[in-house]
């Protein structure tokens, strides 16, 4: 249902969600943040409210907006100064006013929408999440797919999912157990405090994203499709071509799940706290009960999306926390190896990738490695509303067999 | 001697606008982004400021621009965003009788006979935030160093500010970006240490290095020449040839570029460019993105490579700003490359380029550029006028 109000107010709203005046707008940094920079700031806020041409004040948004940008750019990301982070916020703020101030043509909120995104991926809060608030604004302003094209891609999706192919059998013996509905305590005593893996069934059936609103390629493109995410390109992390760039959601699933481009490597929304960026999203979700049985509460659980087509390969690895893996749509094969036998694993040596295995696991050089067909595993196909428990720093391979969507919890 | 400025502006470090300093109404862009070289006043203004015409050097940060004037009376004037207006311009007391300096965004570094001195550029203080004293080298020992180098090290861009050197490195100069470290030895070689996440340090690879390492791919070519931008890192040869390494997310390296592409492509701008570029001269290492039917880009060089610049020509000096890279050759004429969003490229234009370019005009004013420095946005050439015009 398309309402009536036109960019034209769209100022007037984003309007009321900024500071009132120059005054209560503030613009407090950390030593870190130097004078001149501080002045440049100054200078846009100045012409956020008094008169100013587009051009100067795109310029000077831009101006703080490509500073801090080197600076989140400079050292390693742990290091950056979170003042540096909110500069670079601020300047995006600076930049979204700017664009949207004089009736902006569509294309004008299309890259405010992406100025507000780079804000909160790369930015540090200000004012209370405010590109949060003015992206929800501006998502409102942002053309949706009519109703026959959700329809013909729905119909694209189900004919896509008859193509599959076959998915491994997983033989008994190997397989990891499945159990349905296990008590607290039950799941404490036989599997988290021996650290042993198992697939959680019936736990997640409640999700709104497998009930109310299931989680579908339109529903994505709906509630997501004009924001900008991050997406590796390539086989797999380890291999030399593999990179990352930054892609709408509607880019991504054109380019990557229908190859619409003829685009070359597989593209994989893979470890993103898109949760956070994209909150409507978040209510569709809920971290398994079996956290409370952590040390930290709900805020330290990291909640990552994993979203691709089928092929997407996360190479053999371990990761310092438990692990939750829900999976929402479509399904994975995944292979566990127990941290015990590291030594038949070949980690890399360096230190960027020491938690990662040399091996390709379905397909591994017995020349080079050739400890590792002695080493045991356990398998599973991850089906819609299973939850994998993957113990902490237990090796996991996992490969997507059709399109899929997952949700990790990272706990403690 | 004259000096011309282009690029990033917003301080007035090129030229002073008077409008730039309301910062409110009318179209400031042409000022803020000074795309064609324009001369740094050189007459004395009504205050007296010191004259360019005299031998003089410049060092230029993000904001601002300073003057060094090596004579009976050297000091340093300042440009851009300074303190108070009373002082731009002015030789700095503070300055008088020193002999070298060094400029970053918060600090101006000053060398002195039997000291150095740290002042803090954001406060108005009575004296150095930091100092130390110096005993200056026997004459035997050859030309002094110029900052950062100084006797038994180096002033480093963040505290400790003074680091010690091993003198068997033979330091004859130094380069610093805030990451990266890059040491010319009297022999000719070069070694890198620092932060090589981007491939800055030439090594190979991405890891970082703590301490000096050799970049063994250039050993037995003594370098001449040394420069660093943000990320990357170039050097001159003996002959006049020039090895660039490190980030090309901007073309920087002067190598194919596929950000910049991308970003061209989005502005659908004019630009021609060589989309068949002969990628032969570099031995491409490290990560590449390519796809077999298109030419192969580079991100990432993490070893050096040879770069050409067409017509052929021996570069005499280079030097870089955050992401572009600026070079006189020894016939007079200056090249540019990378990125050019503030006009610090000099074409006349706020666009990038992954190729190096002849600012042309110099040519045209037939003036020779005798050296070149580089500000973090923007791009400062000394000339000489030409009466033969150039060959």
């Amino acid at each position: 249902m398309k309402t009536v109000s036109s960019t034209a107010t769209l100022w007037s709203k984003i309007s009321a969600a900024l500071p009132r005046d120059e005054e209560e707008f503030p613009l407090q940094f950390g030593d870190k943040v130097e004078s001149s920079v501080v002045e440049m700031l100054k200078r846009c806020r100045r012409q956020l409210y008094s008169d100013a041409t587009a051009a100067s004040r795109m310029l000077n948004a831009q101006i703080v907006v490509d500073v801090s940008w080197e600076k989140l750019n400079t050292g390693t990301w742990r290091h950056v100064d979170k003042e540096w982070r909110r500069v670079y916020s601020c300047g995006c703020l600076f930049k979204v006013a700017a664009l949207c101030r004089d009736d902006p043509s569509a294309d004008e909120v299309v890259q405010a929408v992406r100025t507000c995104d780079m804000g909160l991926l790369m930015g540090a809060d200000i004012m209370d999440d405010i590109l949060q608030v003015i992206v929800r604004i501006l998502q409102g302003e942002v053309r949706k797919p009519t109703e026959l094209e959700e329809e013909s891609e729905h119909t694209e999706v189900k004919r896509m999912k008859t193509e599959i192919p076959r998915a491994p059998v997983i033989k008994e013996e190997l397989a990891i157990p499945r159990i349905k509905c296990p008590s607290l305590e039950s799941f404490s005593t036989n599997y988290l405090l021996p650290l042993k893996p198992v697939v959680l069934e019936g736990t997640i059936g409640h999700w709104p994203a497998l009930n109310e609103h299931p989680w579908s390629i339109g529903y994505l493109r709906s509630v997501a499709g004009c924001r900008t995410v991050p997406v590796e390109v390539g086989s797999r992390y380890t291999d030399e071509g593999w990179s990352q760039t930054l892609l709408t959601v509607n880019e991504f699933i054109d380019r990557h799940i229908w190859n619409k481009e003829g685009v070359k490597g597989l593209g994989y929304l893979a470890q993103h706290q898109l949760f956070d960026q994209i909150p409507e999203l978040k209510e569709d979700i809920r971290p398994p009960d079996y956290c409370c049985l952590g040390e930290g509460d709900e805020d330290d659980i990291t909640v990552n999306a994993w979203f691709g087509p089928g092929g997407t390969v996360s190479p053999l690895h371990q990761d310092p926390q438990q692990n939750f893996l829900a999976q929402v749509v479509g399904s994975k094969y995944i292979r566990l190896y127990s941290p015990e036998d590291t030594d038949k694993l070949y980690p890399h040596q360096s230190k960027l990738l020491h938690n990662t295995s040399q091996v390709e696991v379905e397909n591994p050089d017995a020349e080079r490695f050739p400890e590792f067909a002695r080493a045991p595993y356990l398998e599973c196909v991850l089906q819609p509303g299973d939850v994998l428990f993957i113990p902490v720093r237990h090796w996991h391979y996992v490969r997507s067999l059709e399109l899929s969507f997952s949700v990790s919890f990272w706990w403690s | 001697m004259r000096w011309f400025g282009f690029g990033f502006n917003a301080f007035g470090q090129i030229r002073v606008h008077e409008k730039l300093m309301e910062g409110a109404r009318g179209d400031a862009a042409n000022d803020v982004k000074v795309s064609g070289p324009t001369e740094l006043a050189s007459k004395a203004d009504r205050r007296g400021c010191c004259c360019l015409k005299t031998a003089c050097q410049i060092r230029a940060s993000w904001s601002r621009r300073a003057s060094l004037h090596f004579d009976s009376d050297s000091c340093v004037c300042l440009a851009g965003f300074v303190s108070s207006e009373a002082w731009s311009g002015l030789p700095l007391r503070e300055s008088r009788g020193c002999r070298d300096a060094l400029i970053s965004e918060s600090c101006l570094t000053l060398a002195f006979s039997d000291r150095l001195e740290s002042w803090d550029l954001q406060k108005e203080e009575k004296t150095p935030s930091w100092s130390m004293e110096i005993t200056p080298p026997p004459e035997s020992s050859g030309p002094s160093v110029g900052l950062p180098l100084v006797p038994g090290g180096y002033i480093a861009t963040k505290p400790p500010l003074y680091r010690s050197l091993s003198p068997q490195l033979r330091a004859k100069s130094l380069a610093l970006s805030s990451e990266h470290a890059i040491l010319l030895s009297a022999s000719g070689a070069v070694y890198t240490w620092g932060l090589g996440s981007h491939g800055q340090l030439g090594h190979g690879g991405l890891s970082s290095e703590e301490e000096p390492r050799a970049v063994e791919a250039l050993l037995g070519m003594p370098m001449s020449c040394i420069a660093t931008g943000s990320w990357h890192t170039v050097c001159i040869s003996d002959g006049g040839d020039l090895y660039v390494w490190g980030w090309n997310e901007s073309g920087q390296l002067g190598l194919p570029s596929r950000g910049l592409r991308k970003a061209l492509q989005q502005q659908s701008s004019q630009q021609t460019g060589a989309l068949h570029q002969d990628v032969g001269t570099s031995p491409a290492e490290g990560p590449q993105e390519g796809e077999q039917h298109e030419e192969v880009f580079i991100s990432i060089q993490a070893f050096p490579a040879l770069l050409d610049i067409t017509p052929s020509c021996e570069i005499r000096s280079v030097s870089c700003g955050c992401r572009h890279t600026a070079a006189v050759t020894t016939t007079g004429d200056l090249y540019t490359w990378g990125w050019g969003d503030y006009g610090q490229l000099g074409h006349q234009t706020l666009i990038s380029s992954d190729e190096p370019q002849r600012v042309e005009f110099f040519r045209e004013q037939q003036m020779q550029v005798a050296d070149v420095v580089c500000g973090s946005w923007n791009t400062f050439a000394a000339v000489v006028k030409d009466e033969v015009s150039c060959s």
